[in-house]
């Protein structure tokens, strides 16, 4: 574990080869995407042009809901392996599923008031995505809660496991509840309910904003990495004996 | 000091009976960041009293709360087949209430008879009878230090006591008294564990574990 | 048994010792209750659909603002160090902690609860649906006060960090509950069936998760 700090090389060699591919992907999907999705693609023939924000609310929502996963999962392996690198992705993922979170709930508000009359209503979706964000807040605050930093990893790790009972319900609260927000239109039973033309730059926005994520992941964790790193070299200490050996 | 030469004084008894005992291979510790026990490795039998020494900082508090299973362990293995009684820094004793209903808990928890006479006979040895029933918030410091050893006078006889500062603010007369329980402890086949100053159960000739301070 | 049921014992005595704070924390549920009419003012017809929710809500912050010294005291004097030591295991002691703190702050103010029902004109035949769902709401908010609790033990701002980790999860007990206390089917309505789902997965889980917060005891005195 200590090693491991003192020299995660393997890590920074593997992402160094992923970053470049990454960032390609994300660009040039985001760039096709926002241009079919905004010039190209109809406007909607009940919504009308208000429908574009669909590009940017629904690949936030996945990733809001994607990222949690991953917070979840870490907080899983943090636990029962110990392995720091999860507690490393976990504290990386956190504030940028936060992001996103709070860009679905900003776009979703932008959308309902024309769509619905109210910048918010309490419904099931919306009201479970906000609790989402919630987790993501509290993650971050017991992170970072503690004096010594270290501390607050076992007990953000318990937290991010715990929230993942939310995570099913924001899938599927559309279902469950009949919501205000409309019903799932990718993934769903039957295929996409969506015109090709619209489902294109949506698909291309979804490939973007994944590899937006999983670039800021990485560097952030290169950070955090590159910190305890330094900290950990700094206080190497001596090898211990015990003279007390019979 | 000379472990070769004291091992000849080692009370008799203790070499009658098994060696189960300690056993500490390679052990490491994090605290934060930092790798305060760095490849520690003791092994201790029946009827060993070991002191701990080393500067302020060097891990002494640190292995006692990891033997006590209260921190991680990051590399290397402890075992120890017999029960461990702790008296660490803090005294375990809520102020609320009073020394004698500490001490029955205590026993309650961890499955020790506690009939009254063998409370009574615990609160005895390290003369606190007298306090026994106040509420501990309003007892002095070297009182409440002396409630918290009481619990050594119900350990089972083979239990490994950690011992971490015992004697601090101890009176002269508590600490012969602990010096005493301690020793005796050791001539039936326990073993204890303190991280204290160089005169702790001098009498008994303990052996050293000396931790080296951090470098900086 | 004998470890938990002492565990128990020798919180009740802690509790009773200083029963001032219970008194506190009564005063404080009153208080927030009286609050609402003052707040939304004495109008009838506005207040009585709101008699229930209100009851809840009071009820749900007072517990959970009993909660932040759950276990910091028995950390600060060493006791959690004994208990992990003992014969009685971390999620046996999160248990015990949590059934002493039911009894010695849940239990008062459901007793509380028929007095402020009234005052807030809640008819008498629907105060028994009331207090059984209430019932499990508070045994379930406690559960919550000790999840949170344990994970944020030893935090610089615990009490403001334990709100932020339990209100959220503490949703479905105050939907299901809110709904139960109202039901046109009488006690055993389907809501309070959810409303006993809930609480039963937070049986299982608190001690779990407690006793996997609290394992390592970092103390911030020595090293």
């Amino acid at each position: 574990m200590f090693d491991f700090f003192a020299n995660p090389s393997r890590f920074v060699r593997i992402t160094n080869r992923l970053l470049l591919p990454l960032v390609i992907i994300s660009s040039v999907c985001a760039l096709i995407g926002l241009y079919l999705g905004l010039f190209v693609s109809p406007a909607d023939y009940q919504q009308g042009d208000t429908v574009r924000i669909i590009y940017i609310h629904v690949p936030a929502a996945w990733l809001a809901l994607f990222g949690y996963v991953g917070l979840g999962l870490c907080g899983l392996f943090y636990i029962v392996w110990r392995h720091p690198l999860a507690d490393v992705a976990a504290r990386a993922i956190a504030p940028v599923g936060a992001l996103f979170a709070f860009l679905t709930l900003l776009t979703g508000s932008l959308w309902g008031k024309p769509m619905w009359g109210a910048w918010w209503v309490w419904d099931a979706r919306l009201t479970s995505m906000l609790i989402l964000f919630f987790f993501y807040l509290g993650f971050m605050a017991v992170a970072n809660g503690f004096d010594r930093a270290e501390r607050g990893s076992r007990p953000a790790a318990l937290l991010a496991l715990v929230g993942l009972i939310n995570v099913p319900i924001v899938k599927f609260s559309v279902d469950w509840w009949n919501t205000l927000h409309q019903p799932a239109s990718l993934l769903r039973n039957g295929g996409p309910a969506i015109d090709e033309s619209m489902l294109t730059p949506l698909i291309l926005m979804l490939v973007a904003a994944h590899a937006y994520f999983t670039i800021v992941v990485i560097l952030r964790m290169r950070a955090l990495l590159t910190e305890r790193r330094a900290a950990a070299l700094m206080l190497r200490p001596e090898k211990t004996t015990s003279r007390g050996l019979t | 000091m000379n472990d070769t030469h004291l091992k000849a004084k080692k009370p008799t008894a203790a070499k009658s009976l098994p060696a189960f005992g300690l056993q500490i291979t390679e052990l490491q510790v994090l605290r934060g960041m930092s790798l305060v026990i760095n490849g520690l490795s003791h092994h201790q039998q029946a009827g060993d009293i070991y002191c701990l020494t080393g500067p302020n900082g060097a891990g002494k508090s640190t292995l006692l709360r990891t033997i006590a299973n209260r921190l991680p362990i990051a590399d290397g293995n402890i075992f120890c087949p017999v029960p461990i009684i702790y008296v660490g820094h803090n005294d375990g004793l809520s102020g609320s209430i009073s020394g004698r209903e500490n001490l029955k808990g205590w026993a309650k928890i961890n499955g020790f008879p506690y009939p009254s006479a063998a409370i009574d006979k615990a609160l005895a040895s390290f003369d606190a009878t007298g306090f026994a029933n106040i509420n501990v918030r309003l007892l002095s410091r070297g009182q409440r230090r002396r409630l918290a050893l009481t619990r050594l006078a119900l350990a089972p006889a083979n239990s490994l006591w950690l011992l971490d500062e015992p004697n601090a603010s101890l009176d002269q007369l508590s600490n012969a008294t602990l010096d005493a329980v301690v020793i005796a402890h050791a001539t039936l086949g326990g073993m204890v564990l303190a991280a204290t100053h160089l005169d702790f159960t001098a009498n008994a000739s303990p052996k050293f574990i000396a931790l080296p301070g951090r470098q900086e | 048994m004998i470890p938990f049921f002492a565990q128990i014992e020798r919180d009740l005595l802690i509790a009773w010792e200083n029963r001032q704070d219970l008194a506190v924390m009564l005063i404080f549920f009153v208080i927030i209750i009286s609050l609402f009419p003052l707040a939304i003012g004495s109008n009838v017809a506005i207040l009585d659909p709101l008699a229930v929710p209100i009851i809840w809500i009071a009820a749900l912050l007072s517990i959970l603002a009993g909660f932040d010294r759950l276990f910091a005291q028995d950390v600060s004097d060493g006791w959690l160090d004994q208990v992990s030591l003992s014969k009685l295991g971390l999620g046996w002691y999160a248990l015990a902690k949590a059934i002493s703190h039911w009894l010695s702050a849940g239990l008062p103010l459901l007793i509380m609860t028929p007095i402020m029902a009234v005052m807030l004109n809640i008819s008498v035949s629907q105060i028994p649906q009331l207090m059984v769902a209430l019932l499990f709401g508070s045994m379930g908010l406690t559960l919550l006060g000790v999840i949170g609790a344990a994970l944020a033990e030893g935090a610089r701002r615990g009490a403001a960090l334990m709100a932020l980790l339990i209100l959220p999860l503490a949703i479905p007990l105050l939907i299901f509950g809110t709904l139960a206390s109202q039901s046109e089917t009488g006690i055993i309505s389907p809501h309070l069936m959810l409303l006993g789902a809930v609480f039963l997965v937070l049986l299982t889980i608190a001690p779990l998760v407690a006793a996997i917060a609290l394992e390592t005891g970092e103390t911030e005195t020595g090293l």
